[in-house]
């Protein structure tokens, strides 16, 4: 027996050296050993995130799937840049209306999907009526469109339900990706009233593309690889990476670990300390920039809930003593304050709040005159959720050590999410807490739901009744599809609401990004995470 | 007959406890956890049009007594259900997940078993020498030491720091998968003829299978240890050593059966614990395993999917309970005669 342990035990230690041996080359650098696979010197590994489910772009709505729909399918319109307004992608010309209830939209000639299907209107009006009728997660996205007229092959209408300033960002967005209708069908995708039910392409859809993008779906496995490969059909000039290997890699210092090895080359997930470990070295490039997703505190303006917090007078006085560069220096580098409810980088944002706004003298006279001289106590739930990689909970710190400066005394009670948080957040019956907003499409109409009356604005009992004036600015600014207007109108509702309201945003939270410099073109993108159509080998 | 007996007996027991899980998990899902509103979001939770169709489309309409009843009838004919988080079929994804948790297990309690005993043994030989106590300081280092943390550090040292070891994944980025046969890299790469890819399968293994092992190493070589020294001390030892047998043919022969009994369950209830999936590995090594999906089912509160990983759990702890049933009874022939 001793001696077969010990042989057993020697062989496996000579299979495991091999092994080793084997699996220690250098995948994106070294040869290929295997025909069936791509010249690894044109391939490009990237590793982001898991928790997302599905490539069907119908359902597609986490933050990370977008990556892969843009490569794969293409939409109406699309973000080619991170600052500014959506420019025609598979569009022409469009116009709106004189009452703009309508949307013209002209597509351009020659595009073909993978399939070597031309594209026409009818591509089109069944992509996004079937997403209408899913009745998934990113149905809302047109809920302002009523219906969709096709007078020819290369015209689609958009009849509105109301007149829409985000609609083109709306057309931008993953899940309204225009899908080959022909092939699609046949593998029982509709776009009927029932598709909620009836519909039954999401399995092949999770595992194949039928877009007409730069690249196709060839392989999918959840929480493992995600590989995307030219499309031989491509119809616009492609970049010159052959294929695209997409790790899911939940942590981030595995992807750190990974892009320093040379075995993936774009880390989607850094974080501030993973960042840190890069620093400096010739072959990894480094971004860091603010994401549109922002933590803010909520001061319920019901007194039943909010306490002395529902006093405008002392909301002010919050608002002077939150030291914003403490809060940047805790969400780490690329962090950066917005001046009111409006991310800085949204078409219209005034930029940042000033950093010297700070000035805990005038908030303690805030706090007198409000008649709290003496300053008082306040519970404030905290739920289990981050942002970005940041808890609440270590913002809520944050906050409770600022206000401890003008004597309020913040108590943090962590309440779970699921554990009645989530319940109590939407119902509007939490009174003060910290919490964050990510963007659910890359519009500064999104920020239109913190106003009096909107959906985040009524969690606060900020309801339109009792503030009529900035309630109003929801529906001009949705109105105004004229661009100049509409930047107008949202500096004016920011300038409204810098010293007003139930909210406070303390933080836009970064994103950290590390790329192999044998790439050109990587960037981080807010609708994308990265715009794989971009990227090209140096 | 009384074989048949046993084995009916077993499945017997094996059916009733599934039931009994699959109730129990239904009951406790149900009660912990909402998976409307884990799945929507909050702007689709705001649509009551959006959360009629969700419910609709999963049944979650229904009473709870006919969501049972539906439920359990699907069961009956072998359907997992629908998951309520990915829109497929429960039995597909664990069809997915599972074969790369059995092959990771597999060369986890593999390494766990032929180091602990080996230790085990060698450690009880030298009872007491400095040999015992190094043995016995890394038996308690690696109960103690929890399994994320030595991930962390085996990938941080082993494969970023001194390359010894490939990194995450279960291939590398040269190879495309194996076709499905089995779903395990290794053995799929050598049906389809490929020993390069299969060693490279291989490789990825040895590293988690390293940090999975340790746990159940540690409790190996204690109990080999503590066993060992039991048998070396009773009469019948005593009497071989008298007749002049050696030390090391004292063992083999006469000792080490007896006192490897207890560790048969050592090893199958680590066996056990490693195909439950162990999130937190899994998700350092980018494993894709029963451990992430279980994890990520219960965070959407996708019922369906939870109760197949339960049943799955279940299933493996009565396989692997009657497979040490059967080698108690192989290796003493007391319980055969039982």
């Amino acid at each position: 027996m001793k001696k077969a342990l010990a042989l057993l035990l020697v062989l496996l230690l000579a299979l495991a050296l091999v092994a080793c041996g084997s699996s220690s080359q250098a995948p994106a650098s070294s040869g290929d050993s295997e025909a069936d696979a791509a010249p690894a010197n044109t391939t490009v590994v990237v590793a982001f995130g898991g928790g997302f489910d599905t490539l069907d772009p119908g359902y597609t709505y986490e933050r990370n799937p977008p990556m892969v729909i843009n490569a794969c399918y293409e939409n109406l319109f699309k973000f080619y840049s991170n600052e500014g307004a959506p420019e025609p992608c598979l569009v022409d010309t469009y116009e709106f209306s004189e009452d703009n209830m309508k949307l013209t939209l002209t597509l351009k000639d020659g595009i073909t999907f993978a399939s070597g299907n031309p594209m026409t209107s009818e591509d089109v009006r069944f992509s996004l009526m079937r997403v209408k009728n899913l009745k998934g997660n990113p149905s809302f996205i047109c809920d302002t469109i009523a219906s969709i007229d096709t007078p020819d092959e290369k015209t689609v209408v958009l009849n509105l339900t109301q007149p829409d300033s985000a609609i083109l960002s709306k057309l931008t967005y993953a899940s309204c990706a225009v899908l080959d209708s022909v092939l699609a069908k046949e593998h029982g995708a509709t776009d009927a009233e029932d598709a909620a039910t009836a519909d039954t392409a999401q399995a092949y859809l999770n595992n194949n593309s039928l877009g007409s993008g730069m690249y196709i779906l060839t392989s999918y496995v959840p929480d493992s690889e995600i590989v995307l490969e030219k499309n031989p059909n491509y119809w616009g000039t492609p970049t010159n990476v052959d294929k695209y290997i997409i790790q899911i890699q939940p942590d981030s210092n595995t992807q750190m670990m990974t892009l320093k090895t040379g075995d993936i080359d774009i880390a989607c997930n850094m974080s501030d300390d993973t960042m840190a470990e890069l620093a400096g070295l010739d072959n990894i490039a480094l971004l860091s920039s603010a994401s549109k997703t922002v933590g803010f505190i909520m001061m319920n303006l019901d007194e039943q809930y909010g306490g002395p917090v529902s006093d405008p007078l002392v909301q002010q006085a919050i608002r002077k003593a939150v030291d914003y560069a403490g809060v940047q220096t805790i969400c780490g580098e690329g962090t950066s304050t917005p001046y009111s409810l409006l991310q800085t980088g949204f078409m219209g944002a005034k930029g940042e709040r000033p950093v010297d706004y700070t000035d805990v003298e005038a908030a303690k006279a805030l706090m007198a005159e409000a008649g709290y001289p003496d300053g008082f106590s306040i519970d404030m739930p905290v739920c289990d959720l981050d942002m970005e990689g940041i808890l609440l909970t270590d913002l809520a710190q944050k906050v409770k050590s600022d206000l401890a400066q003008i004597n309020i005394d913040v108590n943090i009670v962590p309440y779970p999410w699921a554990a009645g948080y989530g319940d109590e957040y939407r119902n509007g019956t939490l009174g003060f807490t910290v919490m964050y907003w990510a963007t659910d499409y890359t519009d500064p109409n999104v920020q239109l739901e913190f106003l009096a009356g909107g959906i985040v604005g009524l969690r606060a009992q900020w309801t339109a009744e009792n503030d009529p004036e900035i309630a109003a600015y929801y529906q001009k600014i949705t109105n105004a599809t004229d661009n100049a207007e509409r930047t107008a109108l949202l500096e004016e509702m920011q300038e409204k609401t810098y010293e007003h309201g139930p909210f406070l945003m303390i933080a836009q939270a970064p994103v950290h990004l590390g790329y192999n410099t044998r790439l050109d073109g990587v960037a981080f993108s807010d609708p994308y995470v990265v715009d794989l159509t971009q990227v090209n080998l140096k | 007959m009384e074989k048949l007996q046993f084995v009916g007996r077993r499945i017997l027991y094996l059916i009733v406890m599934m039931l009994g899980v699959a109730t129990l998990v239904f009951l406790l899902s149900k009660m912990i956890g909402d998976p409307i509103s884990a799945n929507l979001s909050q702007r689709a939770l705001s649509d009551p049009q959006i959360v009629e169709a969700y419910k609709a489309k999963y049944g979650l309409d229904e009473p709870l007594g006919t969501q049972y009843y539906l439920y359990m009838k699907n069961l009956l004919h072998l359907d997992l259900g629908t998951s309520v988080r990915t829109n497929t079929p429960v039995l597909g994804e664990l069809k997915r997940c599972f074969p790369a948790t059995v092959e990771l297990a597999f060369t986890a309690i593999l390494f766990a078993s032929l180091f602990g005993i080996l230790f085990g043994i060698i450690s009880a030989r030298r009872r007491n020498s400095l040999t015992d106590q190094c043995v016995r300081a890394i038996s308690v280092t690696g109960v103690s030491v929890p399994g994320f943390w030595l991930a962390l550090l085996a990938l941080y040292f082993l494969y970023y720091k001194h390359a010894i070891f490939p990194g995450p994944g279960r291939l590398s980025n040269q190879f495309l998968a194996p076709r499905h046969v089995t779903g395990m890299f290794v053995l799929d790469s050598l049906l389809e003829g490929n020993v390069d890819k299969a060693l490279n399968a291989f490789g990825h293994l040895l590293l988690p299978g390293l940090v999975l092992a340790a746990f159940t190493m540690g409790l190996i070589t204690r109990t080999t240890r503590s066993n060992l020294l039991d048998v070396m001390g009773t009469d019948y030892v005593r009497t071989a050593r008298a007749k002049g047998l050696s030390e090391g043919a004292l063992i083999r022969k006469h000792a080490i059966g007896n006192a490897i009994i207890p560790v048969l369950t050592v090893i199958g209830l680590g066996l056990g614990n490693m195909l439950g999936g162990m999130v937190l590995v899994e998700t350092i090594f980018n494993w894709p395993g029963v451990g992430q999906y279980a994890y990520q089912s219960v965070m959407s509160a996708d019922f369906p999917a939870i109760i197949g990983v339960s049943l799955l759990i279940a299933l493996n702890y009565m396989v692997i309970n009657t497979v040490v049933d059967i080698l108690y009874g192989i290796i003493d022939p007391r319980v055969r005669c039982q």
